[in-house]
């Protein structure tokens, strides 16, 4: 039996602001929400990486927020897509080249979709997840490094807290 | 007996029913329209394909013996055992929840593991002085013999019957009391540690524990089995209800509600009972 078909009918949502206004935040919020009701299409907002399928990004990944993104993105089970929400999140938007931010969250993680806007509309994120789940069925279950891990050979099984301690050049403590 | 095994090993697809259910009236509570009733298969088929972390064995496989002990709970229930038993291997299978919680090192976890000690702490007693009452009813623990007594022990044990539904949110983790899966806060908990097929063993095991507790209250109809279904329906709907129209509230408020209004309330019906028996 084939199980890459129900990949489509259940992701569940992991939701990170890496700095946004949270103006994106609320409508990821919205479409939760009675008015749009994502569960329709089984859709949850989990808040936990190891159980979630799609991370939804917004913001434009201070430098702060950049080692907490990247660990999230560690911690999540393949398969997974990442969906870049808010012009910030896609080119670093109003805050771009300012001395705190990174431009963009495909600078550190790599991206799938990106929902363009200030602040992207409901009806354009439901869209970009839909987009966004048309590519989960097809990915594979390979571990994609980001790019901060390009020097580190990765080889299965992947020991993620050896491999993001090896990326992020930090001790990881939790 | 092959008829209770038939029912114990079809369990969680009656428990995802229940839950697909609940999900949707849970919606229409609130005025979406909801997931599709399969929605708890699709979710666990996903779950199935899913590249599974393990933190360390350990953990994995206590997540997996919670599975198969809540199994087993519901078996004893099931084919006419003894309450007693099935109360204490339900709470067995808690304990290897919690038992895996405190294995590992996120803090979440660990939180998460000893407010559901204090969820056991809570529940349990009211549990077990409501097999108490159906003892002092049918006069026997058998549940076989409960299931065909020709009393009806709702008549006998109202306010028993009105602490166990009270306590029906504290057991499945609904709101007001669902201090040890607070999704808002920390994140399901002992739970939280779990991926792909070991969070699927936790999510089956939560269909199963629907079966489990609605079965308690299909037991206050004794032998009038149609009464005991409308009963659950009732129960399955007052405790949605409830999850919908309140909020969480401590783990101080939430032992202090079960030990000072719950255990009372059997209390006194029991000794009243006593007396009237006298």
């Amino acid at each position: 039996m084939d199980f890459k078909k129900f990949r489509k009918k259940s992701p569940w949502l992991l939701h990170y602001n890496t700095g946004s206004c949270n103006g994106c935040d609320i409508e990821i919020l919205a479409c939760l929400a009675p008015k749009y009701d994502l569960e329709r299409f089984g859709i949850l907002n989990r808040g936990n990486p190891k159980q979630s399928d799609v991370l939804i990004v917004t913001g434009p990944v201070t430098k702060r927020a950049r080692e907490r993104l990247i660990r999230l993105y560690f911690e999540m089970p393949e398969p997974k897509v990442v969906v870049a929400v808010g012009a910030c999140a896609c080119t670093g938007g109003v805050f771009r080249h300012m001395y705190n931010v990174l431009n963009g969250v495909d600078k550190v993680i790599p991206v799938d979709v990106y929902v363009p806007g200030c602040a992207a509309r409901p009806e354009a994120i439901i869209d970009g997840v839909a987009k966004a789940l048309e590519i989960l069925e097809k990915k594979k279950k390979d571990f994609v490094p980001p790019k901060v891990c390009k020097n580190v050979e990765v080889k299965e099984p992947i020991n993620r807290k050896f491999l993001l301690e090896k990326c992020l050049g930090v001790k990881n403590e939790g | 007996m092959s008829l209770a095994l038939l029912i114990t090993l079809l369990s969680p697809v009656i428990g995802g029913f229940v839950y697909g259910v609940e999900r949707i009236l849970r919606a229409r509570m609130q005025g979406r329209v909801g997931p599709p009733l399969l929605q708890p298969f699709y979710d666990f088929f996903k779950l199935l394909e899913k590249r599974s972390m393990v933190i360390h064995s350990f953990h994995a496989f206590m997540g997996l013996m919670y599975l198969l002990g809540t199994w087993f709970s519901l078996y004893v229930l099931l084919s006419g055992g003894d309450i007693l038993i099935a109360i204490f291997f339900h709470l067995l299978s808690l304990a290897f929840l919690v038992v895996g919680g405190f294995s590992v090192r996120s803090s979440y976890s660990i939180l998460g593991s000893m407010r559901e000690l204090l969820h056991m702490v809570a529940y349990e007693p009211v549990f077990v002085l409501a097999a108490a009452g159906l003892y002092l009813i049918t006069g026997t623990f058998q549940i076989s013999q409960i299931l065909h007594s020709d009393k009806l022990p709702l008549l006998y044990l109202p306010l028993v019957f009105i602490a166990l539904l009270l306590t029906l949110p504290s057991v499945l983790k609904k709101s007001p009391f669902d201090v040890a899966e607070a999704h808002q806060e920390i994140i399901g908990g002992p739970e939280i540690e779990y991926s792909g097929k070991f969070y699927e063993a936790i999510y089956t095991a939560k269909w199963i524990e629907y079966v489990y507790a609605f079965f308690f209250v299909f037991l206050f109809a004794g032998g009038s089995w149609w009464l005991g279904a409308l009963l659950v329906l009732l129960s399955f709907f007052l405790v949605n209800l409830i999850d919908n129209a309140t909020a969480r509230v401590n783990f101080r408020q939430m032992v202090a509600f079960h030990w000072c209004v719950l255990i009372p309330l059997v209390v006194i019906n029991l000794m009243l009972l006593a007396l009237w028996r006298s």
